[in-house]
């Protein structure tokens, strides 16, 4: 069977400190992971290691069967034009309006001529619900539309492995819904995702698999009604009756 | 015949000298820009060579007095390299103001979110298309204020190019109050050129900074 996304033997330390203690994760086509646990289990730097943002001291990345060389600049930059990335913080560039956010993608990586991108641009805006606020600036959007527009810009990539990295814990809860929405319209669209969320009832509505992190490991992963309903692990038992 | 008189029968003379001090403040500046960036870039580089000498540069022109460095450029780097007094005066200036300008880009550059560069490596931009792109012009809009208030340091520093025989506004002043005697109207003459400048060069900043402002507070109307 082949992998979509495969991890083995993760290995990553800030310092002295070890995020990571051999992670191996493989993620199937179209499927959905989230990632769940307390914050420092080292959740958003599993994600992270994965596009290569932190680069992990051991271990190995395959993405759709290509295996990724860490030290290989080009390398990485080809692999993360198929692995778009959507963050807690948004980080779209605020001198750049809307759709220029969104076509700066494939107009400066993919060498995509301007028009075409616009066209591409505009479709995914419509598809996440933005396409009339194209012109305006981030600073006038409220957050959720903020990060409406980040998605978009990841989506326009037409990458094949979406990583979600808590993209809706910087919002007011009434906003989170409609990022969400989104989101679990591109889960039934097929897209292989995987998401490193605090949402527990997105989680079991849209996961195909949690994955529950403790200290750096795996400590627990299955089904979403397992890890929720029947937890066997005594930390994701503890982390679940303490959120729920 | 009083001061205004003599101030307004002045002013005419000073013109040549005017436009020198423009001269040496406009290359100065402009090549004090080119050499800042490429500094800062160096500074905030992996590179540990290219890193240290962008450092050393800094420490040792920030260390010296500027009319320490014309004078080496003057006396010095002037017969060695075969330059006219002009050039040494504005590659001073250039030389001396991009060390400022080097750690005012560094700072602006260092201010920008990390987020900035990781969503641009993250759709797959090579890190200087991310810098060139994303960061840089996020960087140049806020270091604009400080670049303004460099710019007029480097007007008024115009005026040390007087001590290596350079005829600029305030050499001019000293040549002609030396033969009629009426320093006070000559120095008046000088700031008045001095002054000039430096409201134009403010006028032109906050003019820039208000093109670049597409996302402020005041832009949405919330001051």
């Amino acid at each position: 069977m082949s992998y979509m996304i495969k991890v083995k033997n993760l290995e990553k330390s800030f310092g002295r400190l070890k995020v990571l203690k051999n992670v191996d994760l493989n993620v199937r086509e179209s499927e959905v992971v989230v990632i769940i646990g307390a914050s420092g289990s080292g959740k958003s730097t599993l994600l992270r290691c994965i596009n290569f943002l932190e680069h992990p001291q051991v271990g190995t990345v395959e993405i759709n069967g290509q295996l990724v060389d860490k030290n290989n600049e080009q390398e990485i930059n080809k692999m993360r034009t198929q692995v778009g990335m959507v963050f807690q913080h948004f980080n779209l560039f605020p001198h750049k309006t809307v759709l220029e956010n969104v076509m700066e993608g494939p107009t400066q990586v993919k060498g995509i001529n301007k028009f075409e991108a616009k066209k591409l641009a505009q479709y995914y805006l419509e598809k996440v619900n933005l396409i009339d606020k194209k012109n305006a600036y981030p600073s006038m959007l409220s957050g959720g539309q903020k990060q409406r527009v980040a998605i978009a810009r990841a989506l326009a990539m037409e990458p094949s492995v979406m990583l979600f990295d808590e993209p809706t814990s910087a919002l007011d809860p009434e906003l989170v819904g409609e990022v969400l929405c989104v989101m679990k319209e591109l889960a039934k669209e097929g897209m292989t995702m995987v998401i490193v969320t605090h949402e527990m009832g997105f989680a079991r509505e849209v996961a195909d698999r949690v994955i529950f992190m403790d200290d750096g490991l795996i400590v627990e992963e299955g089904i979403p009604e397992h890890i929720f309903d029947n937890p066997q692990n005594a930390r994701s038992q503890e982390f679940l009756s303490a959120i729920i | 015949m009083d001061f205004i008189d003599v101030v307004i029968k002045y002013t005419p003379f000073f013109l040549p000298a005017a436009w020198m001090t423009l001269k040496i403040t406009l290359l100065g500046i402009a090549f004090g820009l080119l050499i800042g960036l490429g500094t800062a870039l160096m500074r905030i580089s992996n590179n540990i060579l290219l890193a240290n000498v962008s450092r050393l540069y800094i420490f040792v022109i920030r260390g010296t007095p500027l009319l320490l460095q014309l004078f080496f450029f003057f006396y010095v780097l002037r017969q060695s390299l075969g330059l006219e007094a002009f050039s040494a005066a504005y590659l001073a200036l250039a030389i001396h103001n991009g060390a400022y300008i080097a750690e005012i880009f560094r700072g602006a550059i260092q201010s920008i979110d990390r987020g900035q560069m990781e969503a641009a490596r993250s759709i797959g931009m090579t890190y200087s298309r991310a810098m060139r792109r994303i960061i840089l012009p996020q960087a140049f809009k806020r270091s604009i204020p400080p670049l303004g208030n460099q710019f007029i340091i480097a007007l008024k520093d115009s005026s040390l190019a007087s001590a290596i025989t350079i005829s600029e506004v305030l050499l001019q002043a000293q040549r002609l109050a030396a033969a009629n005697y009426k320093m006070l109207e000559m120095l008046t003459i000088a700031a008045m050129f001095y002054l000039f400048y430096t409201s134009i060069f403010t006028w032109l900043v906050s003019w820039i900074e208000r093109r670049l402002d597409v996302d402020s507070d005041k832009q949405r109307g919330l001051v």
